[in-house]
């Protein structure tokens, strides 16, 4: 090969990509123009509470129209992706200023890898200490995300369904044992009891949390058992999937629990396809439109276990929002969060969404509706754990996820989905030797 | 000869028919999609298997003018272009000098292209993530550019080099005998003769890229720089009570390919094919 | 190219001995290959791809079903051929995710069985553990089946009409055409695109697990490319190199049978 034409070949090559990057570098993405206070914001909470993401919209266009150079761009996140796309981009240290994860341990876990900054250090207490639950994502004395909303989970029924079997339409189950009556009444009648759906494995997940921890006295037994201290296999941990299973066997599920995601499943009772059902207030809410107030019953959920915790009802912040410790602008992310705590901004939020605002100034008085009430009332529960919320977020997805998919799906019993359980936590332990630290320094205190 | 022929008739009218299921088999998903994509939400949720009595052009809209699938589009279409040309331009270069040129191990270079060509990109990732965010690329269309190059040169070399070995050595030579450099003959004899090859090699390229996912997942994150394909996967959780709007966002990331094939066939085929052949 | 291949080649294997964050790696020599061979996913996901293998001969025997009716010159036959390679260039993904409702229990597919009277054979395609996969491979089959009657065609096509003439004439039946004659004469294409679905159901069916199960219910239908990606988007970066350098070692052995097929095919 001559050396001319070597060169020429070399030449028309770095033309070329030249070109490229050109081109490509004129399609870059505004959040990388350092002059603008532009915000990105990843957020999630339509699942929760149906209208979130409207209410955001609204928030948002409000405040920049008070705020003309702040420009926001909000990025609805999916459920089943919303822990693996953060992690991801932790690992790229680019990306949202604000995020959205689950309380506790998937908000403190990016915090102890030194994702996240601590929100108390751009928000006065005068401020945050009118915000409720702080205390799930408190670590190292700082306040590090920011509650929006208060949810607990209570076990509803169709009175019309329950009168066609011949069962009081007033009066829900308390015990386990009357919901399983209370089933096999409704299958005689051709009426599919219980719906839900897990294709996701976020059905199991709630039964983890609503049942299985029925058998602990306390929330730390359950932080032990992730650092092994306590034994998983131990019955009172894992014994509800006995459970899980008898509901499959005797048919009274949905048919379709294992194809259909989460979501999907939360149709099924508005659409008046089953008896009974779990969902948040926002969720309830939304049944209520579709079924009518009168039409349904609001309770706790059945008790099946002896621990204290049996009585304990399940009031969580569920998701929060945090900032991330890339944010070009950190101050501007704080200052729009606290917006989203004006007082217009909570009323606006209730009456989109019927969900309680995490907010102590948020007036009770507002709360006119009758089952709404009946909500508020089993969220002022004296004792809640949401125990999910402790769990490490790869355990959660690969044990607490995938375990419960492979219940419903029938490919696996309970002693199979101990062991698997077992397993990832010492995965989780080999993988990420210093979230297990960090973990361990947090549950117990060294 | 009246049972031979009535055989016959009923071997053609059998082969008809399993020729005809098959197509219906082939075509039902694409049906699926554009009828659904067309349907109301509320039409779908009460029987999925319906005909679309009403429709409606709501999802379509939607997709299109309240959500970032046209940016996506885009992108798409950005890295498409980037990536497959200079992998075409690059592959010309090297396959011709491997096959004409006179340089030694100038087989062993297209035996690597072939070997490389089975690595699955996934075990590439790990590395190349790490060394996207190192350099600050990550997030920007360049990461992906930059790896689907990489990635689609083996492939391209192995191509375009099966395929000049099929020009006859004496054009070649005849051509140099009378003094032309190595370059001209390039620019003169070989590149007119490739038009058809090069043009099949670009369109393969070019829906490998544009159907490509795991890649763009994780190099392309913000919602600004995604890639259509990615998009598709978040649309898919984000409406996941919304079946049809989904579908209109496969259906828009379908046409283009669509439209691509039905005007150029036989370019799809040959392409495809003439790897095997060699 | 040695950069997009020879520099991450090098790394992957080096990051597979390293565990806990990557800005802050530590390392843990091969714990991260001893925690993998004792994951129960992991052996399922190379479970899942050798069950995906399966329909290659599905595949293979039916594409070449189809080319061979094709090139008894039937009327048509080009319009055949253009639906058939329909699905062969459509976006995986946008395939997959209509797949992904089609396949519900309460999908089209079912509900269509069930109006016909043959709910019996109504499954839960997705959510079945056991079916889980084999959906997954009757996508793959439904899309790459084109590419099969394609090759098939041409090479049935490119074959010398005498053999197929004098056999005609020595009294030949149709079938004993195709399977004695005809079949015999393309076996190395054949085996060449054997060789090339191998390796596609080995390292190109991300897109199909990913839309349809997401590698559930549990992970039975997860593959190895699938467990890669859920440790990397977990921050276990070492874990997903150290799969990657296991899949690197299975796709070699095949690199080596392709090459040894193409020069068994060249020497022909």
């Amino acid at each position: 090969m001559s050396l001319k034409r070597a060169l020429a070949i070399l030449g028309a090559a770095v033309v070329l990509s030249a070109a490229v990057f050109v081109t490509a570098a004129m399609s870059k993405t505004a959040a990388n123009d350092p002059n603008n206070a532009k915000l990105t914001y990843w957020y999630w909470a339509e699942s929760d509470a149906p209208g979130a993401n409207k209410w955001l919209k609204s928030e948002v266009a409000l405040y920049e129209k008070s705020h003309p150079n702040v420009k926001i761009s909000v990025v609805i996140q999916s459920t089943d992706t919303l822990t693996s796309a953060f992690t991801t981009a932790a690992q790229t240290k680019t990306g949202p200023d604000i995020a959205t994860q689950w309380a506790t341990l998937p908000t403190l876990t990016p915090a102890w890898s030194g994702a996240t900054v601590p929100i108390s250090d751009y928000v006065p207490k005068s401020e945050w200490k009118n915000w409720i639950s702080t205390a799930e994502n408190m670590w190292d004395g700082k306040l590090w995300a920011m509650p929006q909303y208060l949810i607990g989970i209570p076990f509803v029924w169709n009175k019309q369904l329950f009168k066609k079997a011949g069962l009081n339409p007033n009066v829900g189950p308390k015990t386990w044992a009357e919901f399983l009556a209370d089933c096999k009444k409704l299958k005689a009648k051709g009426i599919t009891p219980f719906g839900m759906g897990n294709q996701d494995g976020y059905g199991g997940a709630w039964f983890f949390s609503l049942i299985g921890k029925q058998n602990l006295n306390s929330i730390n037994e359950l932080k032990a058992a992730m650092i092994g201290t306590q034994d998983f296999a131990n019955a009172k941990f894992s014994g509800f999937y006995q459970l899980l299973v008898d509901l499959k066997k005797n048919g009274y599920l949905n048919s379709d629990v294992a194809s259909i995601s989460f979501g999907q499943g939360f149709q099924l009772f508005g659409q008046k396809k089953v008896a009974m059902s779990w969902g948040t207030d926002g969720n309830v809410a939304q049944w209520e439109g579709q079924v009518g107030a009168k039409n349904m019953g609001v309770g706790a959920i059945p008790i099946w276990g002896h621990g204290k915790l049996s009585t304990s009802y399940d009031v969580t912040q569920s998701s929060d929002a945090f900032i991330t410790k890339w944010s070009k602008n950190p101050e501007a992310a704080a200052q729009f969060l606290v917006f989203l705590h004006s007082p217009q901004a909570l009323k606006a939020w209730y009456k989109a969404t019927g969900v309680f605002p995490a907010d102590k100034r948020f007036p009770a008085s507002l709360v006119t509706d009758p089952i709404a009430k009946q909500l508020l009332k089993l969220d002022q529960s004296p004792v809640s754990v949401w125990p999910e919320n402790f769990v490490p977020p790869q355990v959660d997805q690969n044990a607490d996820l995938a375990g419960g998919e492979q219940i419903t799906s029938g490919s696996a019993s309970p002693a199979a989905v101990v062991k698997l359980w077992k397993s990832q936590l010492s995965q989780w332990k080999s993988q990420h030797p210093d979230e297990y630290a960090a973990y361990k320094k947090w549950a117990t205190g060294h | 000869m009246r049972t031979r022929a009535r055989h016959g008739i009923v071997r053609v009218l059998s082969q008809h028919a399993f020729l005809i299921i098959i197509c219906l088999a082939a075509l039902y998903p694409l049906w699926f999609i554009a009828s659904t994509a067309l349907r109301s939400n509320a039409a779908y949720q009460l029987d999925p298997t319906g005909f679309p009595s009403h429709p409606t052009l709501g999802s379509l809209r939607n997709m299109l003018f309240h959500e970032p699938l046209p940016r996506w589009m885009w992108n798409s279409f950005l890295v498409t272009i980037s990536s497959v040309a200079v992998s075409t331009f690059f592959a010309l270069l090297a396959a011709y000098a491997a096959v004409f040129g006179r340089f030694r191990g100038h087989s062993i270079f297209v035996s690597t292209s072939v070997a490389l060509m089975v690595v699955p990109p996934v075990t590439l990732l790990v590395p190349m993530f790490v060394f996207m965010v190192d350099s600050g690329l990550v997030n920007h269309l360049q990461s992906v550019i930059i790896f689907y190059t990489g990635l689609l040169v083996p492939f391209a070399i192995f191509f375009m080099s099966g395929f000049f070995r099929t020009i006859p050595g004496e054009l070649i030579e005849a051509a140099s005998s009378e003094g032309a450099g190595p370059f001209t003959v390039f620019r003169r004899i070989v590149l007119p003769l490739s038009g058809a090859a090069s043009f099949t090699l670009i369109v393969v390229q070019a829906i490998w890229v544009w159907n490509e996912l795991l890649i763009a997942l994780v190099f392309l994150q913000n919602e600004g720089s995604r890639t259509l394909m990615a998009g598709l996967t978040q649309f898919q959780g984000r409406f996941v009570t919304n079946e049809p709007l989904v579908l209109a966002g496969a259906l828009l990331s379908i046409l283009p390919v669509v439209a691509l094939y039905l005007s150029g066939q036989r370019f799809f085929v040959r392409g495809l094919t003439a790897g095997i052949g060699k | 190219m040695a950069f997009a291949f020879g520099f991450p080649l090098v790394q992957v294997v080096r990051d597979s001995f390293y565990a806990g964050n990557f800005s802050a790696p530590i390392y843990v020599g091969l714990a991260n290959y001893r925690g993998v061979l004792s994951d129960p996913a992991f052996h399922q996901s190379i479970l899942d791809n050798m069950k995906l293998l399966l329909t290659v001969p599905i595949m293979l025997g039916l594409g070449l079903a189809i080319a061979l009716v094709l090139n008894d010159r039937i009327r048509g036959g080009r319009h055949y051929q253009s639906v058939v390679f329909l699905p062969y260039v459509l976006p995986a993904t946008a395939i997959g995710i209509a797949f992904s409702f089609l396949l519900q229990e309460r999908g089209v597919l079912n509900t269509s069985l069930r109006r016909l009277g043959l709910g019996g054979l109504a499954q839960d395609w997705l959510g079945n553990s056991h079916l889980a996969i084999v959906s997954v491979g009757g996508v793959v089959v439904w899309q790459q089946l084109g590419f099969a009657v394609v090759v098939f065609t041409a090479a049935l096509l490119a074959l010398p009409p005498e053999t197929a003439e004098a056999a005609r004439i020595d009294g030949a039946g149709w079938w004993q055409l195709q399977l004695r004659v005809l079949v015999p004469q393309i076996r190395p294409i054949i085996e060449l695109l054997a060789v090339i679905q191998v390796i596609t159901v080995i390292s190109w069916v991300f897109n199909y697990v990913y839309v349809l199960t997401a590698g559930g219910p549990g992970f039975s239908s997860s593959v190895m490319e699938l467990y890669i990606w859920r440790s990397f988007s977990n921050g276990s970066d070492g874990t997903a190199a150290s799969v990657a350098v296991m899949l690197l070692g299975m796709a070699s052995v095949l690199i080596g049978l392709s090459l040894w097929v193409r020069r068994q095919t060249a020497a022909q």
